[in-house]
């Protein structure tokens, strides 16, 4: 039986083209509640999918781009991480050699990083000033095996000798005090060590005296305990220049800025008086082991 | 003839349906179905369609003013092509059988107005089954007894009486 022709088909393309036409006029008639007739609503529906496609289309595209450019951003963050492990990975190689030669140093000169014996641990409870005197109150004292003439050493670098002891508390001479005074090196990278005298202006600083002007003094040099003093042992840190200038004498005239502040410490240490013996040899503190 | 006899049917059964209508007759023959059935008769489909087109919004305009355009003529459409269909296959003669087949007409037209309603409303709002029969009773009633008289040789018949009264 042959298939029937599209004339013959003529009365149901009719019907569906009739019937078509009254559904149309009626779905553009009746409305849903959200104010659509049901003709837009099947329009919509029926583009639907194709908006859907056009949006899925777009978004993928927004997606790409967004993974092309953070893929960029991350290699160039990558890479500021690898220069950054590099530099840190040198760091670590240099800090190791520094660190063994460090070790090999101490080795050699039999030198110990460890404080001397009967050094104690004290708590700093007051600071007091009165016109040039300044001095400091420790929580021990001769009951806890303090002795007069004991070395004070904060985390910065000296800060004083007991003067003073009662069973329990003690009190310390500050290095600003007018009355004390400290041997020290002025020491400079390229010029090696030179001897002079540290003392306490009474006005909370430390100054240097009877430094000829015909020897090289700069801002920033150090100083540091000589230990020929028989008050206090050498290689403590005292602290650095901070102004150098020249008076109407043949000696200059060097504020220094002290390397601890009594102000700013609540812990220090108290190294056991200097033996008279060491005076001479002026030996620093890990030597006097 | 044919487009004659269509307007002619066609204001007939506005007529008449107006007339029912202001008599207040429950259940009215569908007028406008007799109209497409007789355009189907012989299987003729498409005249029945576009005949059922403007009968179906005729019908759309007087039943239910401010309603749904168009929602009788859908079934005005489906039914004609139905009936010519029918119509092509079979050969329907007697008065009854036309009755009957007018009867399931109305039968179809009714649930597919129903199915309509349901689709663009969403409501399924089947109409009462007892006035749905009798609509379907009278109107194939309605359309079996035209049929029938159109079968009757009126012409030959009045012939023959004038012949017996000359003679």
């Amino acid at each position: 039986m042959a298939a029937p022709t599209l004339a013959e088909r003529r009365p149901e393309i009719f019907l569906a083209v009739l019937l078509s036409l009254c559904l149309v006029a009626l779905s553009l008639q009746v409305r849903r509640p959200g104010g659509r007739t049901v003709g837009e609503a099947w329009l919509l529906t029926a583009v639907s999918p194709f908006v859907d496609l056009v949006t899925g289309v777009r978004s993928g595209a927004s997606d790409v781009a967004t993974w092309a450019k953070s893929r960029r951003a991350l290699r160039v963050e990558n890479g500021a991480l690898n220069a950054e492990v590099e530099r840190l990975r040198r760091e670590l190689l240099r800090l190791r050699d520094a660190e063994e030669d460090k070790g090999r140093l101490l080795e050699l000169f039999g030198a110990q990083p460890s404080p001397p014996p009967g050094t104690l641990p004290a708590r700093l409870i007051a600071v007091e000033s009165s016109g040039p005197f300044h001095t400091a109150l420790l929580d021990r004292g001769a009951g806890d095996g303090l002795r007069l003439d004991g070395v004070v050493l904060a985390r910065g670098g000296l800060l004083g000798r007991v003067i003073a002891l009662g069973p329990r508390t003690a009190r310390v001479q500050l290095l600003s005090d007018k009355t004390a005074a400290v041997g020290v090196l002025l020491t400079h990278a390229s010029r090696g060590g030179r001897a002079a005298v540290a003392k306490g202006d009474g006005k909370g600083s430390v100054s240097v005296e009877y430094v000829p002007t015909i020897e090289p003094v700069e801002p920033n040099d150090t100083l540091v305990s000589s230990g020929t003093d028989g008050l206090y042992p050498g290689g403590l840190p005292v602290g650095r220049i901070t102004s150098v200038s020249r008076n109407k004498t043949l000696f200059w005239e060097i504020q220094v800025s002290a390397a601890a502040d009594p102000h700013r410490e609540t812990i220090v240490f108290v190294l056991p008086p200097v033996r008279k013996s060491d005076v001479t040899s002026g030996p620093s503190v890990g030597e006097r082991r | 003839m044919k487009p004659l006899r269509v307007a002619i049917g066609l204001s007939l059964a506005v007529l008449a349906t107006l007339a029912l209508g202001a008599l207040h007759v429950p259940a009215p023959p569908d007028f406008f179905l007799l109209v497409i059935a007789d355009m189907a008769r012989g299987g003729a489909a498409v005249p029945a369609m576009l005949v059922g087109l403007p009968g179906g919004l005729l019908e759309d305009t007087l039943l239910a003013p401010g309603g749904l355009l168009g929602l009788h003529a859908f079934s005005k459409i489906l039914v004609g092509y139905l009936l010519a269909t029918l119509g092509a296959r079979t050969v329907v003669e007697k008065p009854l059988a036309v009755g009957g087949l007018l009867a399931g007409s109305v039968l179809v037209e009714a649930a597919t107005l129903t199915f309509l309603v349901w689709v663009l409303k969403g409501d399924f709002l089947p109409p009462a089954p007892w006035l749905l029969l009798a609509r379907a009773a009278t109107t194939g009633l309605f359309g079996g007894l035209l049929y029938a008289a159109s079968r009757v040789p009126w012409r030959q018949r009045r012939e023959a009486r004038r012949r017996v009264r000359l003679t």
